[in-house]
């Protein structure tokens, strides 16, 4: 039911896991170490998480201008 | 009580969020979606006192990633995204149907809580140097952190961001016609 076959959709899941991370990081720094060391890592990851969306997007969009398609199953080969 | 039903309000709105994320066939709504599960992350991070990282949250993600992502579904979509059903009000697909005014009607109750607290957590208190329960400002501690003990991996990520920015355009960049 939640396997995806589109690049797209596989992006979005992994910014859904970037946030959870970054979740984490926070509340562990609010209830456990009580430092804001925790702010400072999601900070990173949402950065981190920008740039991987920006050049997984431009990935997709140069896969689309290639394949005339988004389904993961097509991307087999680095080079045409 | 506020913050309580601050963060039982987030909670729902990220999970029932991040579930059509997965389940919803429509990727144009997936990402739509998405918008509400990061806004409720927006919230909880509210809850957790993290003012300036619920900011960053909503401005980098809710105002550039999403908007990134539907600009990819749009340029990388086919004809396979197109239908010509109604929905149960009686409109074409693209205006929406109930769930997606309700659930538009939950992201902007959190995000207007969210200002809520943020505001009330800069305006009552002055910064101090512990994290308690009256949510002071983290922003200056933040920007001494970022400035002396992290200041390497700022650096380093002014040049990954570069590095990601002159990589989109070149990897994105049209093909040559010949």
């Amino acid at each position: 039911m939640i396997s995806r076959k589109n690049i797209v959709a596989i992006l979005l899941g992994i910014e859904l896991i970037l946030n959870a991370a970054a979740l984490n990081f926070v509340a562990y720094s609010r209830y456990v170490t009580n430092n804001l060391d925790g702010h400072i890592f999601s900070l990173f990851i949402i950065v981190i998480a920008a740039a991987e969306a920006a050049v997984g997007l431009a990935i997709v969009i140069r896969f689309f201008q290639i394949k005339e398609t988004i389904h993961i199953d097509e991307a087999t080969q680095l080079r045409n | 009580m506020f913050i309580e039903f601050l963060f039982i309000s987030s909670a729902a709105v990220t999970i029932a969020c991040a579930i059509g994320v997965l389940v919803v066939k429509n990727i144009m709504h997936s990402c739509v979606f998405l918008l509400g599960s990061l806004m409720g992350i927006a919230g909880l991070y509210a809850t957790l006192g993290a003012d300036f990282v619920a900011v960053t949250q909503i401005m980098v993600y809710v105002g550039g990633v999403v908007i990134l992502m539907l600009f990819a579904v749009m340029l990388t979509g086919g004809k396979d995204f197109i239908s010509r059903a109604q929905n149960l009000l009686g409109l074409p697909p693209s205006m929406g149907s109930k769930w997606t005014y309700g659930v538009g009607l939950l992201v902007g109750l959190v995000f207007l809580l969210t200002n809520i607290q943020l505001i009330k957590g800069i305006s009552q208190s002055l910064p101090t140097n512990e994290i308690n329960n009256g949510f002071p400002s983290t922003v200056t501690q933040i920007g001494h952190l970022l400035i002396k003990e992290h200041v390497l991996a700022f650096e380093i990520s002014s040049v990954l961001l570069l590095g990601a920015l002159v990589g989109a355009a070149i990897i994105a960049r049209p093909r040559k016609q010949n």
